[in-house]
């Protein structure tokens, strides 16, 4: 297991490089000139200053002694600062990170928890009522996020005033749960529809009617029949997870923006916007890792809980 | 001092005093600085600061914070853009005693005080920290009428009355800055009572001051900021239509600029025919009024004939066919432009619209990449401002987009820096502006009028140009209106 995990992580170099030089390729053919973003809002810079700030700031190195420059301080473990804010990058993001998390969050248990007893009882048998409630989800998933931003916030917020309509508050810790309730529901709407279908087939084929009234029939009830599904049942949420929290977000970088919300979504668009290359350039950068970290963590998580996984798996390690 | 975003820039005027200010009409008028005097060749300006000034840390305010203010605003690694300019004439900024400051002049320089108007630093918090990442910048420390409190990165930016100020306490006892990014969500959270101003969305401004109950509840700030949008025409020969100015003067006489404004706009937009429009001393000039049919005669007369066959006009086998350039986060750039592209369809012209990011159109803009662009500008409050916009040492990495060339204008434009007789100097900007709108090297278009609604629970905000807080007194003035309860 360990060789494997070993192999796995070197593999994951050459990919690591890859995005790397991707993310500074991308960021290094936008149009812009970072000097030029300083002067924002159209304040007038004279040729003069402009030449002047050139010089003084080496703005002059070609982008491959840049990447350089980039790559060894990264390295170093050195991820650099924020050229509009002055502060290191890793500062910015634990600042923006716990609300993206908090945020995203919330979206999954507010998701799992209407679409898997949704799911759950669609697979059960047969109801029209409940086939069309999970159809109205489903066309709910559609909306997109500032449409429904906009609907919610009129809604709750300005006609019936039930809750904040935007921001967290000034204060911390529970202060900010009323904050997070219209972000929040507005990304659990685009994930609803697809956990609800996708949970009735799971719970089809992991559970079908005849394996339940099997162990039934051995005597099994209860949190015992439960335990002796669950696993099999886990499986296909495991997956499901790991193509709803990167659909989320990509969504909640929308959310954030027009609910004010101080995350990682927030950062990156002001980054953009601002053309803050060191900053762009690691969230770039850090969110290749994650996805490939959730990749790891999955194939590690999978031979765990399916058996037919491992097998292969210790074979290939056996033969070594 | 490092930020640039819009609430930075407020909350540096609400916490900071200026050495030179403003008032709601943009004249100059005392601050840290409570008198000054100029030599008579002009070349030496004696600032006497106000006595007895201290900073929220109880450290006293002094020549010294004027010095290290200048030293570090002149220095390349602060970043100060846009601040550089007017100091760049100055020979040198000495602390003759506690409470005056000397400013030398390389030569006579008009403008001058003009620069002057920018936040002064405690020397005390900043000497020997580095300047990019100080406490200080964190948790900025100033003389004005509000102390820093709090600043929850992303989130919002306490301040609470400064209760010694020496022009007196606010009547506000606390002021808390909002990050609201999208504008939406800002004028949503003013009807929700969630913050107390915002500004009118464009699209909705005239409906709203139609609307009984908003105007009931909310106080209305209406002002014209110093901005004018334009149209840049490349004419530098890069392309074959905009070198003659004929034609660029035919250009500007096909817009219908007034009809915008008066059907999109309802009215709420002014005509800005000259870019020193506000800025000098009445009666304003008028450029070229809308007149299609003497636009015709005139792209005649410079050689595009209409082609019968396509429709469009023609000079020596080429057709009237160029792209314009506009930010497409604009609201108003993008619908203007389609107007613009019907006006010039009806006299046989084909316009493209091509729709750019904002640094994208910049960069082009500074690269004289383009045939036309659609831009605004911001002058200052003084006429000198416009030298960017016009002298032929700003087409390369200034703002000079159009690639304007007059020689005449140039010497005029230097000349008049140098010009400390008010009524001469004026009369220069005059001769200038005869001289740009005669040439039209730009469309020169309108000024959109901005509005923002301040919670009816409080009174006292002054509508200026430069915004109800950009001004002296300001956000001072803000107080609780009589009768209104009031919780912030």
């Amino acid at each position: 297991m360990s060789g494997y995990l070993a192999r796995r992580l070197l593999a994951a170099l050459p990919t690591l490089l890859g995005i790397s030089l991707l993310a500074f390729a991308l960021l290094s053919l936008l149009p812009s000139d970072p000097i030029l973003t300083w002067s924002e809002g159209m304040i007038p810079a004279s040729a003069a200053e402009m030449e002047r700030l050139r010089t003084a700031l080496r703005s002059d190195e070609s982008p491959a002694e840049r990447y350089a420059d980039w790559l060894l301080a990264l390295l170093r473990g050195d991820l650099g600062a924020s050229m509009r804010d002055g502060r290191p990058v890793t500062t910015l993001i634990a600042e923006a990170l716990p609300w993206t998390i908090v945020l995203n969050g919330a979206a999954v248990v507010l998701i799992y928890a209407l679409g898997l007893p949704l799911g759950w009882a669609l697979s059960r048998r047969r109801r029209p009522m409940l086939g069309g409630a999970s159809g109205l989800l489903l066309l709910l998933s559609v909306v997109p996020p500032f449409a429904a931003a906009l609907l919610l916030q009129r809604l709750f917020a300005v006609r019936l005033g039930l809750l904040p309509l935007q921001g967290t508050g000034v204060g911390g810790g529970l202060a900010v749960l009323p904050h997070l309730v219209l972000p929040a529901l507005c990304l659990a709407l685009s994930g609803w529809g697809f956990v609800a279908r996708y949970a009735r087939v799971a719970f089809r084929s992991a559970m079908p009617e005849s394996a339940i009234a099997a162990a039934r029939a051995r005597g099994l009830a209860g949190l015992s029949l439960a335990r002796h599904f669950a696993a099999n049942a886990a499986l296909p949420f495991l997956w499901m997870l790991g193509g709803l929290v990167p659909a989320l977000l990509s969504g909640s970088v929308i959310v954030e923006e027009i609910f004010s919300w101080p995350g990682m979504g927030r950062l990156l668009l002001r980054g953009v916007e601002g053309r803050d290359y060191p900053l762009v350039l690691t969230l770039v950068f850090l969110s290749g890792v994650a996805v490939l970290l959730g990749q790891l963590l999955a194939d590690l998580l999978l031979p765990a809980l399916d058996p037919r996984a491992r097998a292969p798996l210790v074979g290939t390690e056996s033969g070594e | 001092m490092t930020g640039a975003d819009l609430s930075s820039v407020m909350v540096e005027r609400l916490v900071a005093d200026f050495l030179v200010d403003q008032g709601p009409d943009l004249q100059l008028v005392p601050s840290l600085a409570a008198s000054w005097e100029r030599s008579a060749d002009g070349k030496v300006i004696t600032f006497h600061l106000r006595p007895g000034v201290r900073f929220h840390d109880s450290a006293p305010f002094t020549s010294d914070d004027v010095v290290f203010t200048w030293q570090k605003i002149v220095d390349p690694a602060s970043r100060a853009v846009g601040r550089v300019d007017a100091f760049l004439p100055i020979a040198s900024v000495e602390a003759v005693d506690p409470l005056t400051v000397r400013v030398t002049y390389k030569e006579a320089f008009a403008p001058a005080l003009r620069g002057w108007q920018i936040p002064i630093l405690p020397a005390h918090l900043y000497r020997g920290a580095d300047f990019a990442t100080a406490a200080a910048n964190r948790a900025p420390v100033g003389t004005g009428p509000f102390r820093f409190v709090s600043w929850d990165a992303g989130r919002s930016i306490v301040l609470e009355a400064n209760r010694d100020y020496w022009g007196g306490a606010p009547g506000l006892a606390q002021f808390v800055f909002q990050i609201v990014p999208a504008a939406d969500t800002a004028f949503q959270a003013l009807l929700a009572g969630e913050v107390d101003y915002a500004r009118l969305p464009a699209a909705r401004q005239a409906s709203l001051m139609d609307d009984a109950a908003f105007t009931g509840r909310f106080r209305v700030l209406r002002s014209v900021p110093l901005f004018f949008y334009y149209i840049a025409w490349r004419g530098d020969g890069s392309n074959p239509f905009f070198a003659d100015p004929r034609t660029r003067r035919a250009l500007a006489m096909a817009i219908d600029r007034e009809g915008y404004v008066a059907s999109v706009l309802r009215g709420l937009g002014e005509m800005t025919d000259s870019p020193f429009a506000p800025l000098l001393p009445a009666p304003r000039a008028r450029g070229p009024a809308h007149d299609p049919a003497a636009a015709a005669a005139l792209l005649d007369e410079a050689g595009w004939r209409l082609d019968p066959k396509s429709g469009l006009r023609k000079r020596a086998g080429r057709t009237f066919r160029f792209t314009l350039l506009v930010f497409t986060g604009g609201e108003d750039h993008v619908q203007f432009s389609q107007v613009v592209q019907e006006n010039l369809r009806g006299l046989g012209i084909e316009m493209r619209i091509e729709r750019l990011d904002w640094q994208t159109l910049w960069t082009r803009l500074k690269s004289g990449d383009f045939e036309a662009a659609f831009s605004g500008f911001v002058p200052g409050p003084d006429p000198d401002s416009v030298y960017g916009l016009l002298h032929s040492s700003q087409i390369a990495g200034g703002q000079n987009y159009a690639a304007w060339r007059d020689p005449a204008v140039d010497a005029a434009l230097d000349t008049a820096r140098h010009t400390l007789d008010d009524t001469a100097r004026m009369a220069i900007y005059r001769s200038i502006e005869s001289r740009v709108l005669e040439a039209q090297p730009y469309a020169f278009l309108f000024a959109p009028v901005v509005l923002g609604a301040v919670n009816g629970r409080f009174e006292g905000a002054i509508p200026s140009p430069a915004g109800f807080l950009g001004h002296r007194p300001g956000a001072a003035a803000l107080r609780p209106a009589v009768g209104a309860p009031q919780d912030r």
